[in-house]
């Protein structure tokens, strides 16, 4: 009974609201996978890098599919529906990757926070509505990045497209991104503490459970980054997903508390075992790349592995060890998943991944200063690369100082976009696409001016410094060698192993810049202002007098100014008083003359 | 006295390609003394630059310069060391329309006497100026012209200073010449270069007036024919800055380069170090008070006019160069260049010197602070040992300085004028002789 006044229920539903959507009443498909990537380096650190994937059969166009969510989390659905977007990425990065020594991390970020997102096209202003986007960010992530205002924000041309889904007309323009990165800012336990709430299982069971902050942030290398963008449903295409992927990365260096060896675990390194998996995760795995086993042997991992899969990406061999932390939790057992290494660290020279760059400050003094770019390229062939630059509007860069060197010879850029800063509004832009010869290093160099501030304009510890965004290169490589990131269509590690494709996305950032400015004295507003105003009153009182007053002869006899009035008033009445007793003297003289 | 100047010319310009040749260009191009924001020389190449490609130079805040200006600077630029040698012909260039100023001022300021030696005192024959005194005025301004440190650092730094005060010393040129259309259009020319000139059509005004009425008696200065002749003047300067900023708008295709020039020069954004008050008075100036301060400074670089202008109506020649020297000293961006016209233009007064009171301090005061500027500025921004006060002082002491000689020299003038008028002993009637004072 109640069965069939149910199915006439929903056919009425149904007849009433056939310009309805019918996906409010369809069940939320959505899909979590939480994995976890490790990479013993060559440096000997070991780089542990977390990925929980949730991908979410929604649509950004449909506002109506954001009405009902499961494993997305509410809080983030709400900022991107209410702010139009896209597309999002944000990261927040403690420390800075070294990518000479440690190779490509699995996504890039630059010390400090940076924010990317595109937009929807059907937002109306966008300028206000990045600063309420970053404002709401900020809130949501405890960042400071309510202060990427129009100083410090920038719309990429050619180095920040399009992530995820999106059409041609779209994304050929750079209208629709905002780009801002907060060099300076630290990354600490508060900005954890939210990420990780948006995780499924939060930190009760599964990979969360490994994320104590005193460990991780005595880390070398600390990444929390947070990507939410539309991702294919299927082959076709032709209907797109939602995939959030939050990931997670630390390198530590275990070979410093453990005696020069490699030898790690997860107690160890993490401060925990792992108990659970995550019920909600479609799969919960962990993989250990053992390339460096290959042919020799040099760690043994402990348990064994679930399986071992050896792929090719790229061209490169590659071997990986897995583990399926169900099975491995299974019954009660704990996982401490560990490696064991047969000798010390040797700190042999480390080959360098393809490309990597290096940056630094040059030039002496608070005048003028330079900064320059290495970018070494290792590969036979010749790369084509994006340098994108933002510098503050303070460092006034100096365009025609902009100088691009290859083996002595100077190179012509094949494009270049540059948006000049504006003094307290706009920060300076570069980007420049030129080509790096094959096994090369090409040099980037251009001067800047510090500019001199208000008082007010300067932050606390003024003579700190002041920080510069990380220049950031893309490019396209050839080669897969050193390169850990997850293919263009899915976030989620497992995926990479079946990756066929012949070319990999490769975005790096370089170091930011630690600039110090002139400052004045921030003591004496003062004393500054009386002076000031003294010298101004100086010109104005001697021309206002020699141009009011005119040029007289000086009487000696005629004494003026305030004194000589009141002498005078003092000789007048002495005078008038000797006068009376004169008189009086003579009245006297006469009485005594009529007394004679 | 041909030999003199004909020396003067080659020795300033073989100074001059010396010092080319040498480092002091480069370090002094980036003096703060030398340079501003508005005049600096690599600026100027950052917008050639961003022209080059394709960006507009007034998109960014580094580029202040004129449109019009940055197009001559591209044609200069083309030839090979034409900047270099730009600046020195610019120089060249001044030093002959002064020699012409000279000659024509000696003969102005005669005219000016005979029409007044009526009304003089009987014992003025030791003050009263005479041909032979302004005989060598022309090699005395050649030599400051070519000689002073001011102007030759000006030229080593390719500072465009240089062309506004060509427009000046144009403008000194034609007036004397009594040419009013001129004269109008190199106000417009010098205003439209560095926006404060636009108060020198006061002094030309007035010129002007009194060199139509040719009798000094039925001369009023407020009579409705005199209002006719100044709204005339101001007219004309106005008419031509208006076409100057037409072009320069077609040139640039656009109004924004008012704001990156005028703009610039009222609101002082840049708060670079420099021989002016503004920058550490606004550098710590509270955020709420610092429009007030702002308009407050730059009434203060013009409100001088209106003084002035009542005071030395009868002098406008006198009251022109009074402007020049006090906006060169309360412009938002001064600098040397200022300076060196100044001080080029200053012989002109030699006959009221004797009565300045305090040359010599002024003097020391003036070589001190050149000396120091740059020491102080190497301990402040190189070697980290001295701060900010340190240069804002010896700054401060450089304005000062000036403004000790603007108003001595004021003073001077007003005390000669006195002398003619009243004779140079000055006895009371009982027959002491006595003190001058202000009343």
């Amino acid at each position: 009974m109640a069965a069939t006044m149910k199915r006439i229920l929903s056919v009425l539903f149904i007849y009433t609201s056939t310009t309805l959507n019918l996906n409010i009443y369809a069940e939320v498909v959505d899909d979590f996978k939480e994995e976890l990537f490790i990479k013993p380096l060559p440096s000997g650190h070991v780089y542990f890098h977390f990925q929980f994937t949730t991908t979410w059969e929604a649509d950004f166009e449909n506002p109506k599919s954001f009405e009902h969510y499961r494993l997305f989390p509410k809080s983030l659905g709400h900022v991107l529906t209410t702010y139009k977007v896209q597309e999002l990425h944000l990261s927040q990065t403690q420390g800075l990757w070294r990518h000479d020594k440690w190779g490509y991390p699995v996504s890039s970020a630059p010390p400090g926070a940076e924010l990317w997102v595109w937009f929807q096209p059907s937002i109306k202003s966008l300028d206000d509505t990045w600063s309420e986007l970053v404002n709401a960010v900020s809130g949501h992530f405890c960042t400071s990045l309510n202060f990427l205002d129009s100083k410090s924000t920038a719309a990429p041309r050619w180095s920040f497209r399009p992530h995820g889904v999106a059409s041609d007309g779209y994304s050929s323009f750079s209208k629709f991104v905002r780009y801002g990165a907060l060099p300076r800012e630290i990354v600490c336990t508060e900005n954890l503490t939210p990420w990780k709430k948006l995780l499924p299982c939060n930190t009760k069971v599964g990979f969360g459970t490994l994320f104590k902050a005193i460990k991780l942030y005595d880390a070398n290398y600390h990444s929390l980054g947070l990507d939410v963008r539309p991702v294919c449903r299927d082959s076709d295409c032709k209907r797109t997903s939602i995939e959030l992927s939050q990931s997670l990365s630390v390198v530590f260096d275990p070979s410093v508390k453990n005696n020069e060896h490699q030898d790690w675990s997860l107690k160890k390194i993490l401060g925990d075992v792992l108990s659970s998996r995550c019920p909600l995760a479609s799969s919960s795995k962990i993989f250990v790349d053992t390339t460096s086993n290959i042919p020799k042997s040099i760690f043994t991992l402990s348990p064994d592995p679930d399986s071992v899969e050896t792929i090719t990406r790229g061209g490169e061999k590659r071997q990986y060890a897995v583990y399926d932390v169900g099975l491995q939790t299974a019954g009660g057992r704990v996982l401490n998943l560990g490696a064991k290494y047969d000798n010390p660290v040797q700190h042999n020279d480390i080959i360098p991944p393809p490309i990597y760059a290096q940056r630094y400050i040059t030039g002496y003094g608070l005048e003028q200063g330079g900064v320059t770019c290495l970018i070494y390229n290792n590969l036979d062939t010749n790369l084509t690369v994006i340098y994108m630059e933002t510098l503050p509007w303070f460092t006034r860069f100096y365009f025609k100082s902009l100088t691009i060197v290859n083996q002595n010879k100077q190179i012509h850029p094949y494009k270049v976009h540059y948006i000049p800063g504006k003094d307290r509004s706009r920060s300076y832009h570069l980007e420049l696409v030129f080509r790096l010869r094959a096994n090369s290093v090409t040099k980037i160099s251009y001067k800047f001016e510090r500019a001199f501030l208000k008082w007010t304009e300067y932050p606390p510890d003024a003579n700190h410094g002041f920080y510069i965004n990380s220049a950031v290169i893309s490019t396209v490589l050839p080669t897969a060698s050193n390169y850990t990131s997850t293919p263009q269509s899915s976030s989620s590690i497992e995926t990479s192993f079946q990756d066929k494709s012949e070319n990999f996305f490769l975005r790096i950032h370089t170091e930011t810049l630690l600039v110090s400015l002139p400052t004045p004295d921030f003591s004496m507003p003062y004393n500054v202002i009386c002076l000031a105003c003294t010298v101004v009153a100086i010109a104005f009182g001697s021309i206002h007098n020699l141009t009011t007053r005119r040029f007289v002869k000086l009487d000696p006899s005629k004494k003026r100014g305030l004194l000589a009035k009141i002498k005078a008033m003092f000789i007048k009445q002495k005078n008038t008083k000797s006068d009376e007793t004169s008189e009086k003297e003579t009245d006297k003289e006469d009485e005594k003359e009529k007394d004679e | 006295m041909a030999i003199t100047v004909g020396l003067l010319f080659v020795v300033g310009v073989v100074v001059r390609l010396i010092l080319l040749q040498t480092d002091l260009p480069q370090w002094v191009a980036n003096k703060n003394e030398v340079i501003t924001p508005l005049t600096a020389w690599e600026r100027v190449q950052e917008g050639l630059a961003l022209k080059k490609n394709m960006i507009s130079p007034y998109d960014g805040d580094i580029f202040h310069e004129t449109p019009i200006l940055l197009k001559i600077m591209e044609v200069v630029n083309n030839f090979p060391n034409g900047s270099k040698y730009f600046f020195v012909i610019l120089d060249v260039w001044m030093g002959l329309l002064l020699l012409s100023i000279t000659n024509k001022f000696a003969g102005y300021k005669l005219t000016q006497q005979a029409e007044g030696v009526k009304k003089y005192s009987v014992d003025v024959e030791k003050i009263i100026l005479r041909s032979k005194d302004l005989k060598h005025l022309g090699s005395y301004v050649i030599a400051v012209h070519f000689l002073n440190p001011y102007t030759i650092s000006t030229c080593l730094a390719r500072s465009t200073a240089s062309v506004s005060n060509l427009a000046i010393i144009y403008l000194f040129y034609y007036m004397l010449h009594n040419k009013l259309i001129l004269c109008t259009f190199f106000i417009a020319v010098a205003t439209y270069q560095s926006f404060y000139p636009f108060i020198l059509c006061a002094p030309v005004a007035l010129y002007f007036y009194s060199h139509q009425t040719s009798s000094k008696s039925d001369r009023s200065y407020n009579s409705s024919k005199a209002i006719f002749s100044y709204t005339r003047t101001c007219l004309l300067s106005i008419g031509w800055l208006m076409a100057l900023l037409g072009l320069s708008c077609v040139m640039e295709g656009s109004w924004s380069f008012l704001y990156s020039t005028y703009g610039f020069i009222l609101t002082v954004p840049d708060l670079s170090p420099n021989v002016g008050v503004f920058w550490y008075f606004f550098t710590e100036m509270f955020e709420h008070f610092r429009v007030f301060f702002i308009c407050v400074f730059q009434i203060n670089a013009v409100v001088y006019t209106v003084p002035l202008a009542v005071k030395l109506r009868k002098n406008p020649v006198f009251f022109l160069y009074m402007l020049i020297f006090l906006t060169s000293i309360f412009k938002s961006y001064p600098s040397y260049s200022d300076v060196g016209l100044c001080l080029t233009l200053l012989p002109l007064w030699k006959h009221t010197f004797s009565y300045m009171r305090n040359s010599f301090v002024v003097a020391c005061m003036y070589i001190c602070c050149t000396v120091f500027a740059p020491v102080l500025w190497h301990l402040w921004i190189y070697a980290g040992s001295a701060n900010a006060n340190f240069y804002f002082a010896i700054t401060l002491v450089f304005s000062t300085a000036q403004i000790f000689l603007v108003t001595d020299l004021l003073f001077a003038f007003l005390r000669r004028e006195y002398d003619l008028y009243n004779g140079t002993t000055h006895k009371l009637e009982n027959g002491e002789t006595t003190q001058i004072i202000l009343e």
